[in-house]
């Protein structure tokens, strides 16, 4: 009986040590990744905080896939590494941004992006072939410029020839699996620049320059997946500074609507928020000048001391004339109009192309509406506000190390989805968010 | 004894079961842990004034003294859902007690104490890599004691029906850290809160020998409200956020111990009553836990009254147990018993890994003298792996755990 005892006793105790639970199982379903090649902009060559620096390419989306792919077999995946943590040093180049208190006009010390202190990489031509193909502030038509190097100093830095066009350079890697985030640019370029001095590709050439770059990508047979266009007026760069962020007292309203009756201008104001006046050349007033109106929006790159000490967006204090804010630091409704349906009109060739060329399909946009509302993973709550957002990095338009992540994850869905792969996503919990001092 | 083999076997091969689904610990009698953790209608010893308060009047000696340690040690396995990920449940000794004494004045009257530990939690999460864990914005560690303290009377009329009631002292001490997704240099915010408390309830039972061999008990232990005041709070995190995060708030924190309702038959028989089989049934009402309350006393917009959804449920756990008197100085036991989770798969919370688990029990009493008692249990406990998301924080994958506790006691009557 004792003996009984014993036996089960040791039984138990022995079994109680084994409570594992399978690993997770990596296959690559009908693709195959053994040279996985990326293309597209800034935001696929881990582009962040205004600068193209080391730990932000070492989290680029690509840089982060190929981690997993590896895991079903990917070979090496290079990037066209930047040494230096602060930035590549083309002509106007800022380190890239951080966290700092900065002080404005009225010596208020508070937290917010500062430029870092540190030094840029020149520009030079890194000397091997890369995977990360992706290159910032380039449109989906520039992947067709023979030369473009000259015009782009990402791309200067590992084309492979100065006469190349990009497209030129997927050939010789003979990739097996790629993904295309590309053509943000194409309307982003334009709504960056507040609407003034850039445009919007138009579908035509939007459509030629993507089908084009796919036909590169798949004429070996290669598999992948394409993201779509995000309607960019939902990010941080154009959400952060309201329409109506001019914040009165009562008597800065009464001597403002003092000044506008007497210039003869119909816009009332009152304590608290009140609408920024801009430019429009259709206003029915000699100033050429309006209030905001809600759904407009005011870019990131306004200059706030601009805003808080000299009276931008209402009244200069040393002229005393009415100081619209320049418009291209303004998104008007037309120009927010243009943006979406040429947001909308791409994701419907995205879609068509994605369909013929039979690749995989990230909604992107479909994303960024839901980071809108608010996302969570693992405990961390994101969504698309400016710093404590957690997904954006400090320019507002690109992503930070959590945000890549998240991304990444969208791409593996559509991988696995598209190809009936099991590749394990990332996780998200490894990568942080903006980095606070 | 073939017949106890059998018996044993029948036992080990139908225990696929159960223990402590949540927070409760059923670890209060060596002898009850060998039999499955039953008790409700037996009256062996001191251990009635926690198990059925009715059956203290039963014990037959006018002293009675009982006590013991369980040393729980857990195993646990998390694999994050769609990611090549595997944590672990640090290995963590965990031990509850229990220290019983009764004194019967007359023939029909008993008074004692009892002091134990129903409820508890105590985990450590790490991963393979050694760094803090995907779950740790959730939690990282936590530690959960509450000890009660139950002065009994019990008094049975007749050799037929004894009742009796406790009023129970509870105190309890909290001591958890999570992770705050917000870096600084130094990587991840902390947070710790830590604290104590104590509230009262009761504990009253009514036992029932109808027949010869027969006993029938039932007992209810009620909720208790654990409400921690002003926990200390303190946060760590990057010097630029520390006006959003006080570093030394406090918090209110409320734990309720849920009220537990137990019936339990149990028959003697054979020779000199060798034998003895019995049955409990313990409806947990889990269902007060609905949501963990986090108010912090000083609130900015970063901190403020946080109320994490639990959605409990109750649950019955089903128990059986035997135990066979091979000879004046030896007893052995035998049980098993089936515990449900009362989460559900969208509010599993790796706070507490709540998993259904069958619980394998055996146990030993050996009696160098008359009235005492060297008592051991084994316990032997399995979680049902399980794949469940916490939907708040988004955090799902699939769980395994193991216990096993080992136990070791003594009793005295005289």
């Amino acid at each position: 009986m004792k003996k009984i005892l014993f036996i089960i006793l040791s039984l138990a105790m022995f079994t109680a040590c084994e409570r594992k639970i399978d690993t997770f199982q990596v296959g690559q379903g009908s693709a195959n990744f053994t040279t996985y090649i990326a293309v597209g902009n800034s935001m696929m060559a881990g582009y962040a905080d205004g600068a193209l620096y080391n730990s932000g390419q070492k989290n680029s989306i690509p840089n982060l896939l190929a981690g997993q792919f590896q895991l079903a077999g990917s070979g090496t995946f290079v990037q066209p590494v930047v040494t230096s943590n602060y930035g590549v040093g083309y002509p106007g180049a800022k380190p890239k941004l951080v966290l700092g208190y900065p002080v404005d006009c009225k010596g208020v010390v508070s937290l917010g992006p500062v430029y870092s202190d540190g030094a840029l990489e020149p520009v030079a031509p890194v000397g091997y072939k890369v995977n990360n193909l992706a290159i910032p502030g380039a449109k989906s038509f520039h992947m067709f410029v023979p030369g473009y190097a000259q015009y782009n100093p990402f791309y200067a830095r590992f084309a492979s020839s100065a006469t190349n066009m990009v497209v030129q350079e997927i050939a010789p890697l003979n990739p097996t699996f790629f993904t295309m985030w590309l053509g943000d640019n194409d309307v982003l370029g334009y709504a960056l620049a507040g609407g003034v001095g850039d445009s919007i590709t138009s579908p035509a050439l939007f459509q030629q320059a993507m089908g084009g770059m796919l036909t590169a990508l798949v004429a070996n047979g290669a598999k992948g997946v394409i993201a779509n266009i995000p309607d960019v007026t939902a990010i941080p760069f154009f959400t952060t500074i309201p329409y109506n962020g001019l914040i009165l007292t009562k008597s800065q309203a009464d001597s403002v609507n003092m000044a506008m009756s007497l210039y003869h201008l119909p816009f009332v104001y009152q304590k608290g928020p009140n609408p920024f006046l801009v430019g429009d050349p259709g206003a029915p007033n000699p100033f050429r000048i309006r209030q905001m109106q809600p759904g407009e929006l005011v870019l990131l790159s306004v200059p706030q001391d601009s805003l808080k000490c000299r009276g931008m967006g209402i009244i200069n204090p040393g002229t005393f004339f009415p100081y619209p804010i320049p418009s291209q630091y303004v998104l008007t409704a037309d120009e927010v109009a243009k943006i979406q349906t040429a947001t909308a009109t791409y994701n419907q060739i995205i879609a068509g192309l994605a369909t013929h060329f039979n690749v995989g399909l990230v909604d992107m946009n479909a994303k960024l509406k839901e980071l809108q509302n608010g996302i969570v993973w693992d405990g961390i709550k994101m969504n698309t506000t400016f710093v404590t957002g957690g997904v954006f990095s400090l320019d507002g338009v690109h992503l930070n190390p959590r945000g890549c992540a998240v991304a990444a994850n969208y791409f593996i869905d559509a991988v696995n989805s598209k190809y009936g792969s099991t590749i394990p996503k990332v996780n998200i919990t490894n990568y942080p968010g903006v980095i606070f001092p | 004894m073939r017949r106890f083999t059998t018996l044993l076997l029948f036992l080990c091969l139908a225990a696929t079961t159960s223990f402590g689904g949540g927070y409760q610990v059923g670890l209060h009698g060596m002898r009850n842990i060998g039999m499955g953790l039953i008790g409700t209608s037996q009256s062996y010893d001191a251990s009635s004034l926690f198990y059925n308060p009715g059956g203290a009047a039963f014990v037959n000696e006018k002293w009675s003294f009982s006590g013991g340690i369980s040393f729980i040690m857990a195993r646990g396995t998390f694999q994050g859902k769609d990611v090549s990920y595997q944590a672990t449940l640090k290995h963590e000794i965990n031990l509850p007690f229990y220290f019983y004494a009764a004194f019967k004045p007359t023939k029909n009257l008993s008074i004692g104490i009892a002091v134990n530990t129903p409820y508890g939690n105590r985990l450590t999460w790490k991963d393979d890599t050694g760094t803090d864990w995907q779950g740790r914005y959730l939690i990282k560690d936590i530690s959960f004691k509450a000890i009660t303290y139950q002065p009994t009377i019990s008094y049975k009329f007749k050799d037929i029906i004894g009742i009796g009631v406790g009023f129970v002292y509870a105190t309890g001490n909290v001591d958890m850290n999570k992770a705050i997704p917000l870096q600084g240099a130094n990587g991840d915010g902390n947070v710790n809160i830590k604290g104590n408390t104590s509230n009262y309830g009761f504990n009253a039972g009514i036992m029932v020998h109808p027949d010869k061999g027969w006993s029938l008990g039932l007992d209810y232990r009620s909720k208790i409200e654990m409400k921690v005041k002003g926990a200390d709070a303190t946060f760590t995190v990057p010097q630029s956020l520390s006006s959003q995060f006080p570093a030394a708030n406090k918090v209110d924190v409320m734990l309720p111990l849920p009220a537990n309702l137990d019936f339990g038959v149990s028959y003697e028989f054979g020779k000199d009553k060798q034998w003895m089989i019995g049955i409990n049934l313990c409806y947990v009402f889990w269902s007060t836990y609905d949501s963990l309350v986090f108010d912090f006393q000083t609130k900015t917009t970063a901190v403020g009254r946080t109320a994490a959804p639990t959605l409990y449920t109750d649950q019955m756990i089903e128990r059986i147990g035997a135990q066979y008197k091979i000879n004046k100085t030896i007893t052995i036991r035998a049980g098993a018993y089936y515990d449900p989770s009362p989460v559900t798969s969208d509010y599993m919370n790796p706070q507490t890994p709540s998993l259904t688990e069958t619980g394998l029990t055996c146990g030993l009493s050996i009696y160098p003298l008359k009235g005492f008692s060297i008592d051991a249990a084994f316990l032997y406990l399995m979680g049902a792996k399980r794949s469940a998301t916490y939907s708040p924080d988004n955090f799902a994958g699939t769980y395994r755990t193991g216990f096993s506790i080992p136990g070791i006691g003594l009793s005295y009557s005289f």
